[in-house]
Order: structure tokens, then C-alpha cells, then sequence
């Protein structure tokens, strides 16, 4: 099973009902351990899927705190919806900082690994193993399940 | 008795160490000061900054009794900047203010892309980037040429700098930015983004992780190096030190500089089409930190 996270929702409940973009340190520190909270409850999920529809914009800080710290406090696949340009910059230079990776799910349903690329193989061959993702002609993963 | 400060007519980041000299050597008996900027012709967002962050320290160090004052400029038009660029409304907390003072006009249809703004909370790191994107994400694509993903970047580094300030300083400080043509070097349109704070800055900020690491070399200059050079942070945390890094990155990529000062030094990452020092030490001593970001109008260069 899937575990899926609504950023935006998270951060309007857990942070101020007005902001949209995810920056500070300690607003990623309120952010991630919602996130920990639900994860928990459900007795840590090995697959979540995080979704960035609705989130301005991303400073390192949060990236690090919401990203790469939830990743190392609670290993889990990640994978990354609604991804912006911006959101990737914030993010994918705090993973390699911490040699971990997430995936990011394309429009086409497709995964593309972010971070360090020996460990987004991993997470991908995991998520094909486990049966949640399948590979394609030509190379690349989908995801199976919805 | 005062002592006078004298703020030079053009005050930016080049004449920023004539004024920090006249601020060291006036502020060093603890009488009231009176900062001088009569003659003021200019003043660039981090030279504003700066004299807010010295009005800080003074006020500080007088209590509530005996603030510090300021003339404000005589030059209509250069004190009709100063309100507008949000100035005088952060001074007016900090100094006894002489002279004319105009009313502040909305900064809307100007180059002041965000006006002088408090910073001391998380909440006001949010409200600055919430309102230099909305300001200036359409500007900075039109007028200086770049890229949308350079206008993103822009808030992140905002937004990093000026946690700088929640995180390390102790104190509130103030985030400038404005666009403006910068002939010195380069005579083309830059933005500037000015952060400053009279609080402990780098080197006491670092010393309790960082000192003995350096030893008898420990010092304000080795505080800025380990910090911008070598992304270390007073935190443990190995998460830490992203922000400094992560500035330095999209600085790289959009041929931008940053200068730090902190205590009795300065380090700055030069770019090719500037001529400043990258690391100068022994200067007068001024509180706290001050940051200087400038992105370049970009051209046809290759990224």
C-alpha cells in the first residue's frame, strides 16, 4: 500500500492556514513531524507518495527538514508528485548531501529517480520487486499501482 | 558629550568601510552618537541596511533614554528615496530623527523590490518571500532577462539569507532588495539583495563548534571561511549549513556575488565581472552580519 501526504494540506494545518511556500527551518521541522505522526499511526509505511501540488516555493532548509531528514529518520520509498523546477533545485542537492534519493513520478506515470542515482536504482528495483512498478520497453519504470 | 558619525554621500558597499571606521572610532567611549548623512546623495540597499544595523548597535548600548540621532539627508529627493525605500519608518525605532522626513509612497511602480523590512521571526522569512515573489518574479524575467528558474532560485536564496538572521543572530535585523543599473564594473542592471543584523555575528556564532578546530587562527575571517567556504554550521546536525551552500550554488549558475562581513572582516565569491577582494581582515570592527547578493542581468553567456 501507498501512503500518500497532501503537502499543501499538511502544511496549512500545521504550519498557518496562509502560507504556500515551504521555507524555514522550523516550518519544515512542524511540516515533517505531522508527516512522522501519520506515518507512525500506520505503523511506518515502507511507500509514500508526497505530493507538491500547491506548494510555492521550497528553500534548502525545508528540503533538507521534510525530505532528506523524514528519510533518514523513517526510511521509506518517496515518491514525488507535482514536482516543480524550483522544488527540485531546493531538493535534490540535500540528497546527494545525505546520499539518499527519492523518486519522482512524471506526468506519463513514469519514475525518474532524484538524489543519489545509485540509490534511486535501488528504490526503483524495490518498487518493481515489491510489484508496485513495472519496467517498460525501453528502460523505464511505471508505476502499477494508482 | 556626542560624537559625530559621518555617513558618507555615497553610501553602498564600497564606502561601507569609511563609514564603519567613523562608526568604530566615534562609538568607542560609549557616548551618544549623532549619524550625519546630511549630505547623503545615495545610498544603495546595503548601505541602508548598514545604518540601520549601526543605529541598532547604538541603541543598544544607550537604552531608550539616550537614542541615537540622525539628520536625515537635505536633498529632496534623495530623503524622498530613503521613505520610499522604507528607510525611515525602520529608523524611526532606532534614532532621534532631524531634518525632513517625507511621507513614504507605495514602492510599487519602482525599482525598490522590496522595501526595508524587519526580520526576526520564521513569520517574517515567510511574508519576504511571499511578497518578493508576488513583486518581483515579473521584473526579474523582464527587465534583467532571467530564466523563470533563476526567479525561483532568487526566493530560495531570499529566503536563506535572511534566516541567517532568525537562526544565528540573536536579534532582529532588515532584508533590502532593489534592481538598479550598476555601472562600476559592469553597466548593466543588477538585482541587489541587502541583509544585516548588529547580533553576535559568525565568529561568536561558530566558536563553541568551530574554534578549536582552528585554534590560534580562529578569528572573524576564519568564522566566515568555515562558514561560506566550508558549509560548516554551529549546529551538529549534518543537515546543516545548506543555506550558505545552497546560495553559493545558484550564485555560481547565474554569475552572481555574495559579500559577507562580519566582526573585523570580509569575504566575498568574486565573479569575473567584478574587481572585489576575496577575503579582507583587520577591518574596523562592526556588529553583527551583513550580506550583499547581486545577480546579474544576464546576457548571452552560457549556464
Amino acid at each position: 500500500m501507498i501512503h500518500n501526504i497532501d503537502l499543501q494540506t499538511v502544511m496549512q494545518e500545521s504550519a498557518s492556514p496562509v502560507y504556500m511556500d515551504l521555507v524555514t527551518r522550523p516550518t519544515g521541522r512542524v511540516v515533517r513531524e505531522r508527516i512522522e505522526r501519520a506515518f507512525d499511526a500506520t505503523g511506518g509505511p515502507t511507500v509514500a507518495r508526497m505530493d507538491f501540488r500547491g506548494v510555492g516555493c521550497m528553500d534548502y532548509s525545508c528540503a533538507d527538514e521534510i525530505v532528506a531528514r523524514l528519510l533518514r529518520e523513517r526510511p521509506a520509498v518517496l515518491l514525488l508528485v507535482g514536482l516543480t523546477d524550483g522544488h527540485r533545485e531546493a531538493i535534490e542537492p540535500v540528497l546527494i548531501g545525505h546520499r539518499l534519493a527519492v523518486l519522482v513520478v512524471q506526468v506519463d506515470g513514469t519514475l525518474d529517480g532524484l538524489g543519489t542515482p545509485e540509490v534511486a536504482d535501488e528504490l526503483l528495483e524495490q518498487l518493481v520487486t515489491r510489484g508496485l512498478a513495472d519496467r517498460l520497453p525501453g528502460g523505464m519504470v511505471a508505476l502499477t499501482a494508482p | 558629550m556626542t560624537r559625530l558619525v559621518e555617513v558618507p554621500s555615497q553610501l553602498d558597499d564600497r564606502s561601507f568601510e569609511t563609514f564603519t571606521s567613523s562608526f568604530a572610532a566615534a562609538a568607542q567611549n560609549g557616548e551618544r552618537l549623532l549619524f550625519d548623512a546630511h549630505a547623503a546623495e545615495w545610498a544603495s540597499p546595503y548601505g541602508l541596511v548598514g545604518l540601520l544595523v549601526a543605529g541598532q548597535a547604538a541603541r543598544q548600548r544607550s537604552g531608550r533614554s539616550e537614542p541615537p540621532l540622525l539628520t536625515a539627508p537635505t536633498h529632496a529627493e534623495v530623503s524622498s528615496y530613503w521613505a520610499r525605500a522604507g528607510f525611515f519608518r525602520e529608523a524611526a525605532d532606532l534614532f532621534e530623527i532631524h531634518g525632513r522626513v517625507p511621507k513614504a509612497k507605495p514602492a510599487e511602480e519602482s525599482d525598490v523590490l522590496l522595501a526595508v523590512t524587519p526580520v526576526r521571526a520564521a513569520e517574517d522569512v515567510h511574508e519576504v518571500v511571499s511578497r518578493i515573489q508576488q513583486r518581483a518574479s515579473a521584473i526579474l524575467a523582464s527587465e534583467l532577462q532571467l530564466d523563470p528558474k533563476a526567479t525561483m532560485g532568487f526566493a530560495m536564496a531570499l529566503s536563506e539569507a535572511c534566516q541567517n538572521i532568525v537562526e544565528h543572530a540573536g536579534v532582529g535585523g532588515w532584508v533590502a532588495v532593489q534592481s538598479y543599473h550598476w555601472r562600476r564594473t559592469l553597466a548593466r542592471r543588477v538585482v541587489v539583495i541587502a541583509v544585516g543584523d548588529a547580533g553576535i555575528g559568525f565568529r561568536q556564532s561558530l566558536e563553541a563548534t568551530q574554534a578549536r578546530r582552528f585554534g590560534e587562527r580562529w578569528s572573524d575571517a576564519a568564522a566566515l571561511e568555515a562558514a561560506l567556504i566550508q558549509g560548516v554550521s554551529r549546529f551538529r546536525d549534518p543537515g546543516r549549513g545548506q543555506g550558505l551552500a545552497g546560495i553559493r550554488r545558484y550564485l555560481a549558475r547565474w554569475d552572481g556575488k555574495i559579500a559577507i562581513r562580519s566582526g573585523t572582516a570580509r569575504i566575498a565569491i568574486v565573479p569575473s565581472w567584478d574587481d572585489d577582494v576575496p577575503l579582507r581582515e583587520g577591518l574596523p570592527n562592526f556588529p553583527g552580519a551583513q550580506v550583499l547578493i547581486i545577480i546579474p542581468e544576464q546576457g548571452s553567456a552560457k549556464r
